[in-house]
């Protein structure tokens, strides 16, 4: 697979590098994007203070004190050219695939009735072709855990909400435009909810925060009824009409 | 135990504050952070604390805080005319921008100041409250998640060192290289911004539009980011991609007014951008209030860093 150089690396700040791939969702180019910042991390690590990923683009915030801006950037350029001449023989990480259970019943999937109705599909359509699909994982960002999905199939594809709900309960299960998402926590949001899980986006241990998904995996959502939902220890949160 | 502060009266917002948590943003969580480190290291280095010791950063002043045992403090900021007070003992008004010893009993009043937005209280020895993720600064939107503790009310207890009893070194050297009255514009504050591909595409009639009006600062702004009122032409610039954002990015969101994003911003974006403020510029930002005045206007990556490094000097070299 030909990869791509980065339409730019520009300087974003005193502190970072914006690094800008061509715009576009493609797990090929973003399995790139992810082995590029592992390599960066790797190898410049005295320079580094946090890197972050999404769909076409790297942030890296380095020690400018350290470094000036000029040998930095190529520095970054030359790891990439390094990358891209060794492409066959980039370790892809282990794909591991996480499934997610999902109770898509009515009273869970908050928006179920106006997608139907905009979608032209019925809720039972509406999650079979939700549940099908095999995901990736683009980019955490947005509150802790949150994990970017793509790609939703076009028939699912709607606009987000014009106005954002104050609070989208913890485990909802959401969709907007070509993305799919679980809310970790309670937050506001704008995108529609199809569907409510049980399962835990991130778990906690001593000053450790590993969040369920991690940018590069697979995701695909598994319907399961309510006691199968009860079972796992969901509880499912109501919409507030107010 | 009595090493602490009390909260006895607490009416506008604060919260517990340090240099943030920068490298946990590829997992979601806000950089956070002292909105102004103009004066929260001012405020540490009086005390001789290490420079990302944590502090009080208190918004519009309003809050009274009891010392449970004697303590070193630090004023800055923000002036809200603060008073120490004791029973039976005469009022005591005390100077901003200077460090004061605060005796067991005691009680610290901030009133509401005239100008700027944030005061710090710096403690000898720093804040001791609950670290996540190598900080202890505490973000509006992730309270819920309580790994920083809860948000701050009245009759809570903030946590001090109480092994630190000798007194700082009264720094001198740290007023003559700096006057807050020389940090802090007065009128309109120049904003200067690294433009971006996107900004340096756009015709330069746009460009001059943006930056040779002035923007007010809309009531619609807090730590997170600043939304601006101005004039620009209707540009039509495609939404992207969600992307990571920065400290100082200037979003233009489908309205086309600009939002320039903060210390407590969210960690990646889909708006359009212009480019970045400049953090020298952004600790000025921080303390403007509504209705307030910006213009912009554009420097280089490199211009910044000198600003940047020479801001961080005047701290560390002392």
């Amino acid at each position: 697979m030909q990869v791509k150089n980065p339409i730019s690396i520009e300087g974003n700040s005193e502190n970072t590098v914006l690094i800008v791939w061509p715009e576009r969702v493609c797990q090929h180019q973003h399995q790139w994007i992810t082995d590029y910042q592992q390599l960066i991390k790797l190898q410049l690590k005295h320079y580094i203070v946090e890197t972050i990923s999404s769909y076409n683009s790297l942030l890296v915030y380095y020690k400018f004190e350290l470094i000036a801006y000029k040998p930095f950037s190529d520095q970054l350029h030359y790891l990439w050219r390094s990358l891209s001449k060794v492409a066959s023989t980039v370790t892809k990480s282990a794909v591991q695939r996480i499934e997610i259970p999902v109770y898509y019943g009515l009273e869970a999937g908050w928006d179920l009735p106006y997608l139907s109705q905009v979608l032209d599909l019925t809720a039972e359509q509406i999650i079979e072709y939700h549940s099908d699909a095999v995901y990736r994982a683009y980019s955490l960002g947005f509150t802790p855990g949150f994990c970017y999905l793509a790609t939703l199939t076009p028939f699912l594809q709607v606009a987000r909400r014009s106005s954002p709900r104050l609070t989208i309960p913890q485990g909802a299960v959401a969709i907007a435009g070509q993305q799919t998402a679980v809310y970790p926590s309670a937050s506001p949001g704008g995108w529609h909810i199809i569907g409510q899980t049980p399962m835990a986006m991130f778990e906690i241990t001593e000053q450790c925060f590993s969040p369920a998904i991690t940018p590069g995996q697979q995701v695909t959502f598994k319907a399961i009824d309510y006691s199968e939902y009860c079972r796992l220890g969901g509880i499912i949160s109501l919409e507030n009409h107010e | 135990m009595s090493n602490h502060l009390k909260i006895i009266k607490l009416s506008g917002r604060a919260s517990v504050q340090d240099l943030g948590r920068l490298n946990s943003q590829h997992l979601g969580f806000s950089a956070g952070g002292a909105a102004d480190e103009y004066a929260f290291r001012f405020a540490n280095s009086l005390l001789d604390n290490d420079q990302n010791h944590a502090a009080l950063e208190i918004t519009l002043g309003q809050i009274q805080l009891q010392a449970g045992c004697d303590c070193f403090i630090a004023l800055t900021g923000a002036d809200c005319k603060a008073t120490i007070s004791q029973q039976d003992l005469p009022t005591k008004v005390i100077n901003n921008w200077q460090s004061h010893l605060l005796k067991k009993g005691q009680i610290i009043t901030l009133h509401q100041p005239k100008k700027l937005l944030h005061s710090y209280i710096a403690v000898k020895g720093g804040i001791q409250s609950k670290i996540w993720l190598n900080s202890r600064s505490q973000s509006h939107s992730e309270s819920n998640l309580g790994f920083t503790g809860k948000t701050l009310r009245t009759s809570d207890f903030i946590t001090i060192d109480i092994n630190q009893k000798t007194l700082p070194p009264n720094n001198k050297t740290l007023q003559r290289n700096s006057t807050p009255q020389s940090f802090y514009a007065d009128n309109i504050l120049t904003l200067r911004f690294i433009p971006n591909s996107l900004y340096l595409s756009l015709d330069r009639g746009w460009q001059r539009q943006f930056t040779q009006q002035t923007f007010r600062i809309s009531a619609d702004s807090n730590r997170m980011g600043y939304r601006l009122n101005g004039n620009i032409a209707a540009q039509t610039l495609a939404s992207e991609l969600s992307k990571p954002v920065n400290y100082g990015s200037i979003q233009i969101p489908n309205q086309g007014q600009p939002m320039i994003l903060m210390k407590e911003r969210q960690t990646i974006g889909g708006y359009p951008t212009l480019g970045t403020v400049m953090q020298t510029d952004l600790f000025r930002l921080s303390q403007k209030r509504p209705g307030e005045e910006v213009r912009f206007t554009p420097t280089t990556t490199a211009k910044a860093q000198v600003q940047l490094t020479s801001f961080l000097q005047r701290f560390y070299s002392l």
